[in-house]
């Protein structure tokens, strides 16, 4: 008989376990059933609680199915009307999505004759890899899949990886509208990258650090405070990079028929429906752990490292909200003035933020 | 086109393993596609905007054919149309279902005996019928409901209606009759354009003298027709001359009108070019110049697009419409508002299908209707190798895209700059002018209503107007002043439409929804006055139907107010917003000269700096007793034309809350002249019962009567051709600003960025289905 604590410690999750008192007691109180045990270590195993529930799948999924709900709702408010409502009207028609899932399961999938088939039905899934990878880095309070003090340098590399796939679903699409979109989306790219870059850099030297965990613990003040041109920048280069209004240029329902996704039916649209909500999520995360101090906040007494999660959780759904609502209030740019913001502009502002970071560092205020 | 399985869609959702929740996901996700085929759009917008809005049954309205299960077919499809209907509806992923709203849809509506209509039953399998003409936002979210009933599997099935004896005329043991008015048609019609008429009108009588001295040989008669209009008849060879001589020197610079009159008994067509100037005194002078050339297969005329552009797509549709070649205009090969395979169908040996239904046992109700043999919807192989040649993008835009309107618009782009554009209209085109040739007098009204029932009011007066001048008709005082409310009302509905589409073209919803719930006042109060939303025909010759209480005319003031209260966000969520500012400044510019040459009209002309508004150039109704002012501006871009007509609508509530008060304090009589009326002249205050006794037969004097009015969207211009004795006319001739205006929003487009476009588009408000008539 092998003592279950003894493969527990021996796989080096004993020590690493995320702390619930309200519910320890009740852990310590399940019977002496072995499995039971080690999936529960397991499941509390730090890396594995963040890969898998928090801010890892579970919590994406959720806000996948509630995200698209909450936007329509909310700019259905802004412009005088109700919203999804029908679908169990009770609660306001909260499961709009799933249905709007379960049909584009179900749908046939159209591969269309010009298109280049094998790619054409690769890049929707591929592309998850790029929108999933960076939450193994982004800590929900104290918790963290992979622990590296190069967090946010990977981070950085794969989000920017992603408009390639984007490129690639266009491409694969053969088709006018999918052409002009992926021209357009790589224009934007180049727009927004650099000073999306530089607005992180500038908060890498204000924290003489990369490590995500230690960027949350240097930030008495919120980042946010300490250096708003950066999360300006920041924030812009995000409604950039997932295309929001007003900088859904590549997209652009009226000019392009959707762009890149012009092609895509059934599922394979679906995947590519909840790439951008993805996207957003993790510039999200990213702007929760640079600007507003990641998962700090008042500890919810018998939470323990719970209490972190939710108030990171909170702060990106204030952040994701308030990137939804741009929506209902903005038009269009055109796609030379979208370039020249980022040229120009954003630019000046994230290099702006550069010089006050290091101002801030040699002043000696953090 | 082969049939296809009705119940295929049904099938599909109710086979396979996960069948309850498929079914329960694909009810509640009915995504319509965006196909807008034909005026019934505008309820649609209705339907799915925040007064009615339809997304609370889980359909969101999604641009692209892919991703949507649903069509919402709305109303006409014409042959055009329907290829794209089949196109888009193949493209669809399965399951798919087609929802057909408005009576066009159906049977064909008003429209049943046109030359180029089909019926979407034969083209796709249609689920559900929702009649109406136009459906009302409520109906539309029935069938969607229906739809969803249908897939849960509880199908409905078609009502059943009662039956009704029809009375009849003989009495017992004779065949059964409907009472009809029955139409008269002179064998052989004498058509002349140039009837004189005794008229006080000095400046005329001086002008028919200068030009007589001016053209020297050139003219064969020149007459004065009516009070500012001159006819001044010409031969073939000597047209082109005339014109220029005019527009040289007595500086007649832009064309109102291309005409063709079909005279089969006497072997000719009579070719008519109306011209006029917007010069100061000769602004309200419209001249006719016409011809005769011989009636053959297809018979050449001289063009005047070298001198002046704007004619260009008129004289393309009159060689749709009769074969005549113009000779110099570069697009004679091919149809453009027409389908392929369509003859010209407005010579008078074309001839429609008559009402035989009712008065023969036995005749089906609906006419045969040829479909289309083919799904090609043709594209200039010319265009796409000297495209290929010169590194061009050549993109195919509509008719079914989120953002093209029901027309295709055909663009050369190099890099993001748009090289040229070329227009595909024609997919709205209902032949109302042919349609207009077989019904009474009477029954035209709600005719052309329908070629714009975003402002129906502003068709049926100009209409009417053409009517009561041929008459000599005065209008009561009262009367009056309640269509010029109507008229206002109408246009800005109108402008309220047009900023909804332009707000949602530069990708901003909520302004889309503001203004929409705006026009859902201004209809409520279309309502009350005349019991329907979008197609009153209230306006009659003589008067309108019945009087206004003054419930609603408080309703109606009290509306002006509430509409400027929401103005006020709208203008600060979408007018004053700096993204639209920056999007629409500077774009598209056209100088005054260039709005001149490519003959826009209307509120655009007016941005473009030239300051013509029929209202005050020509008034009618109660325009010059009202104190208001024309807006002219001259900045000439999207932004100048789209702030010009906000600061014009400003000037239509300041119009309203003048005519209201005006109406209020006048004592209540006639609002009917008595002079039409003649026996039954009780009917004076409200026309119900008397209406077809009253206007059956009414028959217009021998002569061309044309009237202009200023329509929300520019110039509109009626021309009846009566030749005295039948009591349908024998030709009318309409010219929607939006026609007009289709010129310009090409030529303001060249140059410009892609995305430019549909600024430029959304400015000059173009309502394809006023286009395409």
């Amino acid at each position: 008989m092998i003592d279950i604590n003894t493969v527990i410690t021996g796989l080096g999750i004993a020590g690493n376990q995320v702390s619930i008192p309200i519910i320890q007691q009740m852990l310590d109180l399940l019977p002496e059933i072995p499995m039971i045990k080690l999936i529960i270590s397991f499941i509390l195993w730090k890396p594995f609680f963040a890969a898998l529930i928090c801010p890892g799948f579970t919590t994406l999924g959720i806000l996948l199915l509630f995200f698209p709900w909450i936007e329509r709702k909310l700019c259905g408010r802004i412009q005088w009307r109700v919203g999804p409502h029908e679908i169990v009207w009770w609660l306001g028609g909260i499961i709009q999505l799933l249905a709007d899932s379960l049909r584009f399961l179900f749908q046939e999938v159209i591969v269309h004759k010009d298109a280049h088939r094998p790619y054409f039905l690769q890049f929707p899934f591929l592309t998850f890899i790029p929108a999933l990878l960076p939450l193994m880095f982004i800590p929900a309070g104290n918790i963290v899949a992979i622990e590296t003090p190069y967090a946010i340098q990977i981070i950085l590399a794969v989000v920017c990886l992603f408009p390639l796939f984007i490129l690639g679903l266009g491409w694969a699409s053969n088709s006018r509208f999918a052409f002009i979109g992926t021209v357009r989306e790589a224009f934007m790219y180049f727009a927004y990258e650099v000073p999306f870059i530089i607005a992180v850099l500038a908060m890498i030297v204000l924290y003489g650090t990369s490590d995500p965990v230690g960027i949350a613990t240097k930030q008495t003040i919120w980042g946010i405070i300490l250096n708003p041109i950066a999360a300006l920048t920041f924030f812009i280069a995000a409604a950039m990079a997932t295309s929001r209004m007003p900088f859904e240029i590549p997209e652009a329902e009226q000019e392009l028929a959707a762009g890149p996704h012009v092609e895509y039916s059934g599922i394979a649209f679906g995947l590519i429906y909840v790439l951008c909500y993805e996207k957003a999520y993790v510039l999200a995360g990213l702007m929760t752990m640079l600007f507003l101090g990641g998962g700090s906040g008042p500890a919810i007494a018998g939470l323990g490292d719970l209490s972190g999660v939710i108030w990171f959780l909170l702060k990106v759904v204030i952040v994701l909200t308030t990137l939804f609502v741009l929506r209902a209030i903005y038009p269009r740019y055109r796609l030379d003035q979208g370039l020249s913001i980022g040229w120009s502009a954003m630019l000046s502002l994230s290099l702006i933020a550069l010089a006050l970071s290091i101002v801030l560092v040699l002043g000696g205020v953090i | 086109m082969e049939e296809g399985d009705k119940d295929r869609n049904i099938r599909i959702l109710r086979s396979g393993v996960f069948t309850p929740l498929r079914r329960w996901g694909t009810k509640w996700s009915l995504w319509p596609c965006h196909f807008v085929t034909s005026c019934c759009g505008v309820e649609l917008a209705h339907a799915f905007a925040c007064g009615f809005d339809g997304e609370r049954l889980g359909t969101l309205n999604m641009g692209i054919s892919r991703q949507a299960n649903f069509i919402i077919v709305e109303g006409t499809i014409t042959r055009k149309m329907a290829r794209a209907l089949r196109i888009v509806w193949e493209q669809m992923p399965d399951p798919k279902f087609v929802n057909v709203i408005g009576a066009c849809g159906q049977r064909g509506g008003i429209f049943w005996n046109s030359y180029n209509l089909t019926r979407p039953s034969e083209i796709v399998p249609v689920d559900f019928f929702i009649p109406g003409c136009p459906i009302t936002p409520e109906g539309l979210l029935r069938g969607v409901r229906a739809v969803q009933e249908k897939i849960e599997g509880r199908d409905r099935t078609t009502i059943k209606f009662k039956t009704a004896e029809l009375p009849s005329e003989g009495g017992k043991g004779k065949e059964s009759r409907v009472p009809t008015t029955a139409k008269i048609f002179a064998p052989t019609p004498l058509i002349k354009v140039d009837v004189p008429k005794e008229v006080d009108w000095d400046f005329g009588e001086d002008l028919v003298k200068s030009l007589k001295a001016q053209l020297g040989g050139l003219y064969k008669s020149i007459t004065i027709t009516d009070k500012n209009r001159i006819a001044i008849k010409t031969t073939p060879e000597n047209l082109v001359k005339v014109v220029r001589e005019l527009s040289g020197t007595t500086g007649i610079d832009h064309v109102k009108n291309v005409n063709v009159i079909d005279v089969p008994h006497e072997r000719k067509f009579i070719v008519e070019y109306m011209v006029s100037s917007y010069s100061e005194e000769l602004m309200p002078v419209i001249i006719t110049v016409f011809t005769e050339i011989g009636r053959e297969a297809e018979p050449v005329f001289p063009s005047l697009t070298a001198l002046w552009e704007s004619v260009d797509y008129s004289e393309r549709e009159m060689h749709d419409f009769f074969g005549i070649r113009f000779e110099g205009n570069e697009g004679m090969n091919g149809k453009f508002l027409l389908a392929p395979e369509t003859q010209t169908p407005l010579r008078k040996d074309f001839k429609l299908e008559e009402e035989r239904y009712v008065l023969e046992d036995g005749v089906p109700f609906a006419p045969k209707i040829e479909l289309p043999s083919d799904l090609k919807m043709p594209v200039s192989e010319e265009l796409l190798e000297e495209a290929e040649k010169s590194d061009d993008f050549v993109v195919l835009v509509g008719p079914h895209h989120t953002g093209s309107g029901h027309l295709r618009w055909i663009m050369r782009l190099k890099g993001d700059l748009i090289v040229d554009i070329i227009p595909d209209p024609g997919y709205v085109h209902r032949s109302m002018e042919k349609l207009a040739e077989n019904r009474l007098y009477i029954q035209n009204i709600p005719l052309f209503e329908r070629a714009n029932i975003s402002d129906p009011f502003n068709m049926n007066l100009g209409y009417v107007r053409a009517i009561e001048k041929a008459l000599g008709i005065e209008v009561p005082e009262r009367a009056k002043y309640i269509r010029t409310i109507m008229a206002e009302l109408s246009r800005i509905g109108a402008f309220f439409y047009d900023s909804g589409i332009l707000s949602l073209f530069t990708g901003h919803s909520t302004g889309f929804m503001y203004v929409w719930a705006i026009r859902e006042m201004i209809l409520e109060a279309v309502v009350r006055m005349t019991g329907s939303r979008c197609t009153p025909s209230f306006i009659i010759p003589g008067g309108i139907r019945r009087d206004i209480s003054d419930d609603v005319l408080n309703m109606t003031s009290n509306f002006t107010s509430a509409i400027n209260k929401r103005l006020r966000k709208f203008e600060d969520i979408f007018i004053y917003n700096p993204v639209f500012i920056a999007r629409t400044k500077g774009v598209g510019v056209l100088t005054r000269e260039e709005a001149i040459r490519y003959g826009i009209v209307g509120p655009f002309l007016r941005a473009s700096g030239v300051d013509y508004d029929i209202r005050k150039v020509e008034p009618y109704e109660a325009y010059d007793k009202l104190d208001w002012e024309v807006t002219t501006g001259d900045a000439g871009d999207s932004l100048g034309r789209y702030m010009g007509r906000y600061e014009e609508i400003k000037q239509s509530l300041r119009i309203l809350k003048q005519a209201v008060d005006a109406v209020k304090r006048m004592p209540r009589g006639a609002v009917i002249s008595e002079e039409v009326l003649g026996e039954y002249r009780e009917a004076s205050k409200d026309i119900k019962g008397h209406l077809f006794h009253a206007y059956g037969n009414l028959v217009l004097p021998k002569g061309e009567w044309t009237s202009v009015t200023e329509a929300g969207r520019g110039t509109l211009l009626y021309s009846i051709i009566s030749d005295g004795e039948s009591n349908v006319p024998y030709r009318v001739r309409i010219v929607t600003p939006c026609w007009m205006n289709l010129r310009g929003i090409i030529e303001a487009s060249k140059g410009e960025r892609v995305a430019d476009f549909w600024a430029v588009y959304g400015s000059f408000g173009y309502f394809p289905p006023e286009a395409d008539r």
